[in-house]
């Protein structure tokens, strides 16, 4: 890794990394801080038991509201987030190879005596940092808010982290095959289109799959199939196992993906 | 110090390099000239390493250029054809970054030539105009002071006095012994600098030759205004070969006979004279039809 560039491509990319932060810190501080109205409210449970199952399942509901920790998996992690965080590491891990590659300045950093490889694991790690970033603000934003906005409603710290550890390597592995598309590709919005692609079908997939239980079958197919917030943060998935399979999985895509960017031919 | 040996790439049939060889030793200017997609920036990419040959190699003070990109660069200065920054920079901050990532601290040097060239840097890149980036540029090929330079076009976008600072450094730079390789479309610019030539046309070099020999079989074309049709006969009856314009006007072709023309004028009332650019394909076919002559 080359620190020098490390610390250029954080600066630059600063601005856009920060209104992610921003966003994802600010919502999920105002939804824990509505969490005790929507608690109170008479019949909430009742509105969500009329849905269809489907529906409940999709909405991420499908208990109905029990505790802080459902909610703020269901709505902020199993919606949101997600949404924020799709978008961040398709755009990034676009802008931080194929871009540059495509406009022509990648040329410069090679004319450095920095290797390809070297290049190439410095803008991972920007990637990475990213979005290790934007989970951990959310992380703390979250234990924060739960702490000192409300009153009388617990959250299980650590299972809560256990959720933002899975989140986090879920996400790795997207960033990992998107980083692996930007990587083989000179047309920056090629690569975006790749990536974007393959992660909405894996998204509608995952959507479809939830349906019923004909199309159960659809979860194989999709990365989503193991980001399940609500299992996750009540520990009823294999934490441990799923947590070490994801961070393989991303640790090889980011291998193979810095592997095809050393041999490949680049238009600089 | 730099070496191409029998490299080829294909892109299409026509089009990509094709078996080209040629050399340039330590201390040598090299000017590599040829038309629009001649295949000059392609080669250039071999020699950063950022294209594999399909066959034949390219090396760099021994160092193969595809396998030893990296190391090659400690030594080299590259200025790209195209010059497209990182966003969001001054060229201060540009450059200070390349320093930087070369681990180079001394910034004497790069001062020194932001002084030549009178550059802002701290504009930022996205304001600067196409000569301002191509300074910026310069700078960063130059400011390690390498012992090998690769410069793709690097005139271009400069007014004719930067183009005459930055020839002076390249002059400046063969005192120190520096290996230099610059692609041009301008016959002029690398006549000035060089002391060789390669002629590269649809990914074959065509030409490979010392700059006095090429210099010396030079052949000019000037555009001839007179006053009188007395001094128009006068020029078409001399053994110079001539070609009628318009009304007195003419053109006079010179090849290694300036003497001749410039008597041949002194005897007529000049009104306008000036020289007519020449295509560099012209150059050379007249090149190879003056030496099939000699033979
Ligand atoms: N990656 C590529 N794939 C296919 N064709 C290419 C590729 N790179 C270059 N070419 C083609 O090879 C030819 C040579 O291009 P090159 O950029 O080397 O020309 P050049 O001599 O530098 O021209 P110019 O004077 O315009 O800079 C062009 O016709 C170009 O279209
Ligand atoms: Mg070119």
């Amino acid at each position: 890794m080359s620190l020098p560039l490390y610390l250029a491509m954080m600066k630059n990319h600063g601005k856009m990394l920060g209104g992610f932060i921003y966003g994802a810190s600010a919502y999920i501080v105002l939804i824990i801080w509505i969490y005790p109205s929507i608690a109170d409210m008479k019949g909430f449970n009742e509105m969500i038991a009329a849905l269809p199952e489907g529906m409940r399942k999709l909405i991420g509901m499908e208990n109905g509201i029990n505790s802080l920790s459902d909610y703020i998996a269901g709505e902020f992690y199993g919606m949101l987030l997600l949404i924020i965080l799709m978008v961040y590491v398709i755009l990034t891990s676009t802008r931080v190879m194929a871009r540059l590659v495509d406009q022509g300045s990648m040329a410069y950093l090679l004319a450095t005596p920095n290797s390809r490889v070297k290049v190439a694991i410095t803008q991972a790690a920007v990637l990475l940092t990213g979005l290790a970033l934007i989970v951990g603000f959310t992380t703390l934003s979250g234990i924060a808010a739960s702490e000192w906005l409300i009153d009388g409603y617990q959250l299980d710290v650590p299972s809560f982290i256990t959720l933002n550890l899975l989140t986090f390597l879920v996400f790795s592995s997207i960033a990992g095959y998107c980083f692996f598309i930007s990587s083989v590709n000179n047309d920056e919005k090629k690569a975006l289109g790749i990536s974007a692609g393959i992660t909405l079908l894996f998204y509608m997939l995952n959507m479809a799959g939830k349906l019923s239980e004909k199309t159960e079958w659809m979860l194989n197919f999709t990365i989503f199939k193991w980001y399940d917030p609500i299992k996750m943060i009540n520990n009823e998935t294999e934490a441990l196992w799923i947590g070490c399979a994801l961070g393989i999985l991303t640790f090889l895509l980011f291998m193979l993906s810095v592997a095809a960017f050393k041999k490949r031919n680049l238009p600089l | 110090m730099i070496q191409v040996k029998g490299l080829s790439k294909r892109f299409t049939d026509k089009k990509g390099l094709f078996d080209l060889n040629f050399e340039v030793k330590k201390g040598e200017v090299f000017g590599y000239i040829g038309p629009n997609g001649a295949g000059k920036s392609t080669t250039i990419r071999h020699l950063m390493g950022f294209v594999k040959p399909d066959s034949g190699y390219s090396s760099i003070d021994g160092m193969d250029c595809w396998k030893n990109a990296a190391r090659i660069q400690e030594k080299t200065g590259y200025l790209p054809g195209e010059i497209v920054f990182l966003e969001g920079m001054t060229g201060l901050g540009f450059l200070s970054l390349v320093q930087k990532m070369r681990k180079q601290e001394c910034i004497k040097r790069r001062d020194e030539l932001i002084e030549r060239f009178q550059l802002d840097v701290n504009s930022p890149i996205r304001k600067m105009s196409k000569g301002m980036k191509q300074k910026v540029g310069i700078i960063a090929a130059f400011m390690h002071s390498p012992q090998v330079l690769i410069l793709d076009e690097p005139t271009s976008g400069l007014d004719p006095l930067m183009q005459r600072v930055f020839i002076d450094l390249i002059l400046e730079e063969k005192q120190n012994n520096k290996t230099i390789l610059m692609s041009s479309h301008s016959f002029q610019e690398i006549e000035r600098t060089c002391d060789s030539a390669g002629i590269i046309k649809d990914g074959k070099l065509v030409a490979l030759e010392d700059m006095h020999l090429l210099r010396r079989v030079q052949r000019r074309v000037f555009e001839v205004k007179v006053k009188s049709e007395g001094d128009m006969e006068q020029i078409i009856q001399s053994p110079l070969v001539t070609e009628v314009k318009g009304a007195r006007t003419i053109h006079v072709t010179v090849q290694g006979n300036d003497q001749e023309f410039v008597q041949l004028l002194s005897r007529c009332d000049v009104q306008h004279i000036d020289t007519r650019p020449q295509d560099l394909e012209d150059i050379f076919m007249h090149y190879y039809d003056r030496r099939e002559v000699e033979k």
